[in-house]
């Protein structure tokens, strides 16, 4: 009987493609090439501390780098592509396997989870995901077209290639709601790639205790940085300092 | 002491389960969890009522067979240690218990808080042993193994196979089970024969039965046997090396 019970669970199960496995692993790939990207977009926003000229040509040598050899925008374009193309197979990757994980649990879900960061990182990595897609739209629209929830007197760049990004900035972090939406964006930020770096480790399976621990050790560096670096800037435009 | 029971009652796999209400008024603090339920099934034998179904082995946490979930923790509450070997003075205040099996999809109840966790075993059928003929028994120095390695794979052959782990996991996963296994046989001369093979069997396997992993770490809290999440990394470490190999060792 016990045979024929595994016989028929055998039967009824189907092995899901693409594998979990590959799915993990894409999401860390492209995790680790968005915690790049966040990593360098904050260093570059630390140019808004030394002043308006700095960030605005440091917005415009973004636009030129490279050249002549490769031609204006393509870097960032190139960028774009690829973090398009990440945040897809991120996205996708991550549906697919909270669809998988829902399943597996079954009907009877415990709770009392464990307490403490590194377990509520863990639960609210979806919820992290949409928060911060939602502001990556919004900061798209408000500081990169200038659309819709742009500040009104968003300039775009002039015919020279001249930036206002600097004046941009200050005056949509002059509104106060648009300015603790990002400095808390940020905050779910940070938790998201604390938690997503240290899973990293899992699917690239190091074992070694020292690896291990200089690995977990970096991604609570880059949160931190992330956060402090990022999250201070509306901060300061509402203190006025900026 | 006085206990209170809010215990799973479940006739059949496809019946609706439903949670009774049951006092015990001498139980003991010296009881663990097991004996506390031999004293209900005592209990409601002299009522004239059907025991409760439960499974148990050795009772000295070495075997696996027990396991239920006590106020949502699998196993019960004190950290990292089997059914057996809970005991209620070490549940401080607590003296109602709710009662339930272990819960996963991969787990399906057959009664009461027994559950069907062959899943673990048809993870092991996959790839989980040593298939390599080792002919009669070497000589004790033939076959080196290092200080090192030997201890690491003691440690993960620790592991009593009691499915805590997925019961614990929000993705109903078995990667600490197969993780577990896996670096304990692929770090000893027979098992290392066929790593590259193993690894294939047993993630195609944790697919197709179970969740995945998203390195929640609940599954370490509930292991008796005190697995650590690095088990979790090798199922990956053990898969890449077989991808990059190409070959069955």
């Amino acid at each position: 009987m016990t045979v024929l019970r595994a016989e028929e669970q055998r039967q009824t199960h189907r092995r899901p493609r693409p594998s979990s496995f590959v799915l993990k692993l894409a999401m860390a790939i492209t995790g680790v090439i968005f915690v790049a990207f966040v990593f360098v977009h904050m260093i570059g926003n630390l140019k808004v501390y030394q002043g308006a000229e700095a960030f605005n040509s440091y917005a415009q040598w973004l636009r030129e780098v490279g050249y002549p050899l490769i031609p204006h925008t393509g870097v960032l374009w190139t960028l774009r592509v690829v973090l398009v193309t990440s945040l897809l197979v991120h996205l996708i990757a991550a549906v697919m396997l909270w669809l998988r994980g829902r399943a597996a649990r079954g009907p009877h879900r415990r709770r009392r989870m464990m307490t403490g960061l590194t377990a509520f990182g863990a639960r609210t990595m979806l919820l992290g995901g949409v928060i911060i897609l939602v502001f990556v739209i919004i900061h798209l629209l408000d500081l990169t077209i200038g659309a819709a929830l742009a500040p009104e007197t968003y300039r775009h760049a002039d015919a020279d290639g001249t930036m206002h990004a600097y004046q941009n900035l200050v005056a949509s972090f002059s509104r106060v709601p648009m300015a603790v939406f990002y400095a808390l964006s940020m905050v779910v930020l940070a938790l998201h790639v604390f938690h997503g770096w240290r899973t990293v480790l899992q699917d690239v399976g190091a074992t070694g205790r020292r690896l291990r621990l200089v690995w977990v050790t970096i991604g609570a560096v880059l949160a931190i940085a992330i956060l402090i670096g990022n999250a201070l800037i509306p901060v300061l435009v509402l203190a006025g300092m900026l | 002491m006085r206990v209170e029971l809010e215990i799973w009652r479940q006739d059949g796999p496809s019946e609706p389960g439903r949670f009774e209400t049951h006092l015990i008024d001498d139980a003991t603090p010296e009881m663990s969890l097991l004996e506390l339920l031999d004293r209900l099934n005592d209990q409601l034998a002299e009522q004239g009522i059907e025991p409760i179904q439960f499974e148990s082995d050795c009772r000295e946490g070495i075997c696996g067979a027990c396991g239920v979930t006590v106020n949502d923790r699998p196993h019960g509450p004190v950290p990292k240690t089997p059914s057996c070997r809970q005991h209620l003075r070490a549940f401080g205040q607590v003296t109602t218990l709710r009662i339930e099996p272990l819960r996963s999809a991969g787990f399906p109840v057959i009664r009461d808080l027994v559950v069907d966790r062959s899943a673990l075993d048809r993870l092991i059928q996959a790839g989980g042993h040593i298939d390599v003929l080792t002919g009669t028994a070497p000589d004790a120095d033939a076959m080196l193994v290092g200080h090192e390695d030997a201890e690491a794979a003691l440690d993960f052959a620790a592991c009593i196979g009691c499915g805590a782990c997925v019961a614990a996991c929000p993705n109903g996963a078995a990667h600490l089970f197969a993780g577990a296994k896996l670096a304990h046989l692929g770090l000893l001369p027979h098992g290392e024969q066929e790593r590259g093979r193993r690894s294939k069997a047993v993630v195609d396997q944790l697919d197709t039965e179970f969740g995945p992993c998203s390195s929640y770490g609940e599954c370490v809290e509930v292991c008796p046997a005190g697995i650590p999440l690095t088990a979790v990394a090798a199922v990956h470490k053990e898969r890449l090396r077989g991808l990059f190999r190409g070959r069955a060792d």
